[in-house]
């Protein structure tokens, strides 16, 4: 398990903690800060909205929590292990043991099928269902043989989610997942992760700029040059099946 | 069209990686095309030169003893420009720190006469003089190699008299550019040398006052060289003439000719390898280029370029890496082709011989190189010709992967996603892997083909100096002897086994087919002189009846049980019918073989000894090497070890360093082609790599996938290239050949896995460097888009 320790990423704890994390990007001559300074605590099992509009550090942040990046200033703790001193050796093991990760586009890979996508990561993570049965879950299974090219933006997208889930993640970290599926197809794509959240678990981050998604949410942060301008805490979460954009 | 320009700098220098490696190919082929082209020309051309202004004769004959008188008849025989009669002796030098017998041919010069053919060119001093008989021009390479200079002094033994030898000039002539000790089939400078005497002074050395042994003619323009032979031989009959031949039976021409012939078979193999391989590769990255920038070439296509605008821009693009290689290649070919001339100038005595850089040479590589990467461009450009604006700018279809049958056969096996991912792709475009495979292939096959020439020397050496020669010294009589002249070596302590060999010059008919050789004759349970074959086998002489090598049977057309028509050179110039019964396949020579009863039948005499093979105790070399010095009946003694190491240095420098050019340069298609899969590969999988490298695969993981598809591919090219290069060795061997010396193809194992373990390391750490790429994959960057 490397030095990623679960403890503390149980059920009633924090998922992940931040204190005053900063990112820098340095093209040229040119210095630009995505993050300024973001605090954050998210609690184990919820489900995380951020909001904001383009540029505003989300995917930045979702990065840095995924293990994908590393933040310039500040320091990030999963349960009790600080992210921000691990290796890239430790960040992958990090990657491949706990999170699960969803793209706007799908990044499957075109050379295998729906099933063997998913086997990617059943292949290495610890305690995987097996490849079938995260595609029974996102109602895949009889598509398990085809190729994503044969597949509907949808129906690729709902791989790309069975492919996260199969490994059992603690979190998913899932960037503009409905961004490119109309609003039917979107909403199956939703309840597929509520559906993990209520079923395995698992923590769920939700990067949007559809605010409608938000109603899902546990809690909502709202995003504003590089900060949390608001968090909303949200009592009565929805059903994905009951929001509509 | 200037920023269009701007914009294939900016390409070249972006694939600059890629570029290299294809420049490398192709500058391989422009290299080897200008190194052995230049090469040849050069020693041509010198030859031609040297010929020309020292007059090198056209026609040769040899004779037992012709009044001087006989030239004058011989120069009126239609079609001969001018004749020239000399006396050609052999001699023994005494070199009293040496215990090896040292031989020298003398030639009569006219001191103060006319021009004269195979003119001496003086390198130092003069001409001996009329006056004083002990002055001598010494050979070039003689001097140095025993430090010799103008003003030495050397005791000669000359038809049984001390002479002593004054060395006046040092020079060389054209009829000894490659000189050879009779016997011999390498130059020992050490051992043998040339001079040349004035013609007085040999006449009274050698008891031959106003005649003459030895006559070279040269013809009129036009003139019928076989109608001069014939009337010489006519002439000549009475005196004991051995038969006239022309240039191409002329010694060092012939060994000339030889090399000429082996460098103009190597421009015709080897460059064109490189060239097909760089065609493909310049087809497979033009390919993907024009695939990676469909969108740009829509776009500039809908700005208002023509179609031929863009066509010719990646065509520039194509012939932009023809010009570097031309480049590269052009530097690298001269360096190489003044190397290899400086080896040909340690071996072919030259007044003068550079490597001489010619235009002509260098404009014919650069066409090559400029149509090869044209040819490659061709699939690209018409593919961007063709492309409509339209078309272009929306993406291309996704790529459709199946599952194949070697694939249902991995799915038995347990294949991993990886494994599947790997199959797939390399299904996907078969045709680069085809490219791919074959290319890697063409490099292993060029190693083996290259390699095996080492083989090759071995086994002829083997065969030649081993398992035929079993003697340790050919001991060379001055004039035939009895058999007492056996008895008598027999009888030097430490000699272990004498065995009488004779040779006697024919020539061997069989209708319009003419060849002339010897027949050599040994006892008929002779243990130090066999006959081996191809296989390594000893082949018995036969009881009657001529034995052939394979070379000469095919030269005359003829089969076992035919019969050839002899005629002896020479002595009573008898003839004779007799019937080929047996073929020997042999590497050295195209000659002749009897028992000594069947020469005898030919020769009408009894048996004298011309020379003797002889066995000795290695302990007692020296000392019987210093007896047989100081015996006066005896011309000259070859040492088969001195023989061996001097041939296998000859190899060890000509061939090796040939061998070393051709690693390198199978090496760079090795490179140039992995290189570029690998970039391809690379650019088409890079978001996929990312994409593992999210999902929490290691570096080295995703380096496999890369790694994966290479290695298969390089791991398909092995045996491939093994079968490749048997049939380029096999080729490469038999253009090598010539009357001279027929080389084995007889490769070992080692060459196998020599070419095998180089083609492989070369692949391995081209693909590793591409696979270093992979600790760069920027994941964050790649995610955010569509691929």
């Amino acid at each position: 398990m490397g030095r990623v320790s679960t403890a503390g990423a149980g059920a009633g704890g924090l998922a992940f903690s931040a204190e005053g994390l900063g990112k820098v990007y340095k093209t040229g001559d040119t210095e630009v800060r995505a993050l300024r300074g973001v605090d954050l605590a998210i609690p184990t099992g919820e489900i995380l909205v951020l909001l904001g509009p383009s540029g505003s550090g989300k995917s930045t942040l979702l990065n840095i929590i995924g293990g994908l990046d590393r933040p310039t200033s500040g320091k990030l703790h999963y349960g009790e292990t600080e992210l921000t001193c691990l290796n890239d050796a430790d960040l992958t093991r990090f990657r491949r043991d706990h999170v699960g990760f969803i793209f706007q586009f799908y990044n499957l890979i075109p050379s295998l099928t729906a099933e063997e996508n998913v086997r990617l990561v059943t292949d290495i993570a610890v305690d995987p269902m097996p490849a079938a049965d995260a595609l029974a879950l996102v109602g895949l299974l009889d598509r398990r043989d085809h190729y994503p090219a044969q597949l509907s933006g949808g129906e690729q997208q709902r791989v790309a989610v069975a492919r996260a889930i199969a490994k059992r993640p603690s979190v998913l970290l899932c960037d503009e997942p409905t961004g490119a599926l109309d609003s039917a197809t979107g909403i199956r794509v939703l309840e597929a992760l509520a559906q993990a959240n209520r079923e395995l678990g698992t923590t769920v981050v939700i990067i949007t700029h559809n605010a409608g998604i938000a109603a899902m949410a546990d809690r909502v942060f709202r995003f504003l040059d590089g900060r949390i301008a608001r968090i909303e805490v949200n009592a009565q979460p929805a059903q994905p099946s009951a929001i509509s954009w | 069209m200037r920023s269009l320009d701007l914009k294939l700098v900016r390409d070249l220098w972006h694939l600059r990686g890629q570029a290299i490696a294809i420049a490398l190919v192709l500058a391989a082929a422009t290299a080897t095309f200008v190194m052995s082209l230049g090469v040849h020309r050069s020693l041509a051309e010198t030859r031609d030169a040297y010929y020309a202004r020292n007059h090198f004769g056209d026609i040769f004959v040899g004779m037992t003893r012709a009044p001087r008188s006989v030239v004058d008849r011989i120069a009126a025989i239609p079609g001969v420009r001018r004749a020239e009669g000399g006396i050609q002796q052999y001699a023994t030098l005494n070199f009293p720190r040496r215990v090896v017998p040292v031989r020298a041919l003398l030639n009569a010069v006219e001191p103060d006469g006319p021009n004269h053919l195979n003119q001496v060119t003086l390198r130092q001093g003069r001409l001996p003089r009329a006056s004083d008989p002990g002055e001598v021009v010494a050979d070039e390479a003689f001097a140095k190699a025993n430090g010799l200079a103008v003003g030495s002094q050397i005791e000669a033994l000359i038809y049984g008299r001390k002479q002593n030898l004054r060395i006046v000039g040092i020079g060389l002539a054209p009829n000894f550019i490659y000189a050879l000790a009779p016997g011999d089939i390498i130059p020992d400078d050490e051992r043998f040398g040339v001079f040349w005497i004035g013609r007085k002074a040999l006449e009274a050395a050698t008891d031959r006052t106003e005649a003459i042994n030895s006559l070279s003619l040269t013809l009129e323009r036009g003139a019928s060289g076989s109608d001069v032979i014939h009337a010489l031989d006519s002439i000549l009959a009475p005196f004991g003439g051995s038969g006239a031949y022309g240039r191409k039976d002329h010694l060092s021409h012939a060994f000339l000719d030889n090399e000429l012939m082996q460098l103009s078979a190597m421009t015709r193999v080897i460059p064109p390898v490189f060239l097909l391989v760089a065609v493909f590769l310049v087809y497979i990255v033009l390919g993907r280029m024009i695939r990676t920038e469909r969108t740009q070439i829509g776009l500039i296509k809908a700005f208002g370029y023509s179609d031929w605008a863009i066509g010719r821009h990646y065509l520039k693009f194509a012939l932009a890496i023809a010009l570097l290689a031309t480049v590269m290649g052009t530097a690298a070919g001269i360096w190489m082709g003044d190397a290899m001339t400086r080896l040909y100038a340690q071996y072919y005595r030259f007044p003068f011989l550079y490597y001489r850089i010619s235009l002509s040479v260098i404009v014919a590589a650069a066409a090559l190189s400029f149509a090869a990467a044209a040819l490659g461009a061709i699939g690209g450009v018409r593919s961007a010709v063709r492309l409509t604006p339209a078309v272009a700018m929306s993406p291309p279809p996704p790529p459709a992967y199946r599952a194949g049958t070697v694939e249902r056969l991995g799915k038995a096996a347990g294949f991993s996603a990886i494994g599947h991912m790997i199959v797939r792709h390399i299904a996907r475009w078969p045709g680069r892997a085809v490219i791919t495979v074959s290319g890697v292939a063409l490099s292993g096959g060029l190693l083996f083909a290259t390699t095996q020439f080492i083989d090759s020397s071995r086994t002829m050496i083997d065969s030649f100096f081993f398992r035929a020669q079993r003697q340790d010294l050919t001991v060379t009589f001055t004039e035939p002897r009895n058999a007492s002249a056996l008895y008598a070596l027999a009888q030097v302590p430490g000699v272990l086994r004498v065995e009488p060999t004779r040779a006697v010059s024919v020539k061997l008919s069989n209708g319009k087919r003419i060849e002339r050789t010897a027949i050599e004759s040994l006892p008929a349970n002779s243990q130090l002189g066999l006959r081996i074959d191809r296989h390594g086998n000893a082949v018995a002489l036969p009881a009657s009846g001529l034995m052939l090598s394979s070379q000469l049977a095919s030269k005359l057309a003829v089969r076992i049980g035919d019969r050839v028509d002899v005629e002896m050179l020479g002595g009573r110039r008898t003839q004779r019918s007799l019937p080929v019964a047996s073929i020997v396949d042999e590497f050295v020579g195209a000659r002749a073989y009897s028992s000594e009863q069947t020469l005898e039948s030919i020769t009408r005499d009894a048996s004298p000894v011309g020379a003797a093979l002889v066995r000795i105790d290695p302990s007692a070399r020296d000392s019987i090497l210093t007896r047989l010095r100081d015996a006066p009946m005896i011309l000259g003694v070859t040492e088969k070890a001195a023989a061996l190491v001097k041939f296998r240095a000859m190899i060890d420098d000509n061939m090796l360093t040939m061998i070393a050019f051709y690693v390198a340069f199978a090496s760079a298609i090795a490179v140039g082609v992995v290189y570029n899969s690998a970039r391809i590969l690379f650019s088409e999988r890079a978001h996929e790599l990312a994409t593992l490298r999210v999902l929490g695969y290691f570096r080295s993981e995703v380096g496999l996938v890369l790694l994966g598809e290479l290695g298969l591919l390089v791991a398909a090219s092995l045996p491939i290239g093994c079968f490749v290069g048997y049939g380029m060795g096999q080729l490469m061997t038999a253009m090598f050949s010539s009357d001279l010396f027929r080389l084995p193809f007889a490769p070992s194992r080692a060459s196998y896995g020599w070419s095998s373990v180089i083609v492989l390391i070369a692949a391995m750490t081209t693909a590793l460097t591409v696979a270093r790429r992979v600790q760069k994959l920027d994941m964050v960057r790649v995610l955010k888009g569509r691929e």
